[in-house]
């Protein structure tokens, strides 16, 4: 996996007015740990870091963070979001080891027609939507796939399905179920009929929540 | 309609809806979802109603997740009754909505489909909101500034 280099500001003042103030002029707040050091407070230019995420490798891009002149290969462990703007709001940046084995969340991509499903207008339904696995940073994939055209009404596909490559190791249980088909939804007259009974008796309904 | 089964306390005070939400902001279970963006009250026929909207729209398939629960009862003093003799009696149940807030949330479905049926499921909302898709997918850049 390639690393790239991402330029990081030390010295920000912390503070809610000063984060304000930072993230307005487009850098996004942060912080760096790990391998003992001491947090260092920090900011990244939010377009390069953008562009820095938007490779193959996802969240899970290797960051070759420049901090004062020092070079230290990091993983962005936390990203913060604001609720509403979705914008990235504080990042945790956590210095790795090219030769030790960390744990990572992998995107799972579904590949395949499941066919039968389809024919019997069934729904899939992805449970898990990343995998958490163990690898050395530069192992971990950037997606795993999921052939789900063996997939059937009623069946489910599970972690240990999931062909991975070599170094790479499954973190959860491997009978976890990741996507499974479930038959078609279709309302029916007598749902129909429920809905309107329930929309009639409700005032009378809701005035009988007891106290207890 | 969703309501809670049993109460410690049948009447309630109103509460402020001030700041954003603090948790639920994000499309958790399905691919695509109904964000709030602004406060309010969401009553239990709201829901349902924005609930009936989304599925008669997608008629077959898809699986709608409801991400708010009505557990706050607000009460109403009968019409043309004079002030005082106390705090009316509980009339509706309702779901503290702050922004940011995954109200909906949908799959099985195509983004086309899911977005008009969640933009018919918007109508009945009484703030505004809009239609979310889980970041990473459907064209969804992972990281916005």
């Amino acid at each position: 996996m390639p690393e790239i280099t991402l330029a990081a500001e030390v010295g920000r003042t912390t503070g809610s007015s000063a984060t304000r103030r930072l993230r307005a002029e487009g850098k996004i707040p942060g912080v760096l740990y790990g391998h003992g050091i001491d947090p260092v407070p920090l900011a990244v230019d939010a377009r390069a870091f953008r562009t820095a995420m938007s490779g193959e490798a996802g969240l899970n891009t290797l960051l070759s963070l420049e901090v004062e002149g020092r070079s230290h290969l990091t993983l962005a462990r936390d990203i913060q979001r604001h609720p509403v703007r979705n914008t990235v709001a504080h990042i945790d940046f956590q210095i790795v080891r090219r030769d030790e084995v960390i744990t990572a969340e992998v995107p799972v991509v579904l590949v395949g027609e499941p066919v039968e499903v389809n024919h019997g207008d069934g729904i899939v339904d992805q449970l898990l939507f990343t995998l958490s696995v163990k690898a050395r940073p530069s192992d971990i994939p950037s997606s795993v796939d999921l052939d789900i055209s063996s997939l059937t009404i009623g069946s489910s596909l599970h972690v240990s399905d999931i062909a991975l490559a070599a170094g790479v190791e499954v973190d959860i249980d491997p009978d976890t179920p990741v996507v499974s088909g479930i038959p078609p939804r279709v309302q029916t007259a007598g749902e129909e009929g429920a809905a309107a009974e329930g929309e009639a008796t409700s005032g009378s309904a809701e005035a009988q929540a007891s106290e207890h | 309609m969703l309501m809670p089964r049993k109460v410690k306390h049948r009447k309630q005070q109103r509460g402020r809806m001030t700041g954003q939400a603090k948790g639920g902001t994000t499309v958790a279970f399905g691919d695509f979802g109904i964000q709030a963006l602004e406060p309010g009250w969401l009553t239990a026929r709201q829901i349902e109603a924005s609930r009936i909207a989304m599925t008669r729209h997608v008629r077959r398939g898809g699986k709608v997740w409801i991400r708010v629960f009505p557990d706050r009862p607000v009460t109403k003093k009968p019409a043309e009754t004079r002030m005082g003799s106390g705090k009316g009696n509980p009339e509706l149940w309702v779901a503290v909505v702050k922004p940011g807030r995954v109200l909906f949330e949908l799959a099985g479905v195509d983004q086309q489909l899911a977005k008009e049926a969640m933009e018919r499921a918007i109508q009945k909302l009484p703030f505004k909101a809009r239609f979310v898709v889980r970041p990473g997918t459907h064209g969804a850049p992972e990281v916005e500034i």
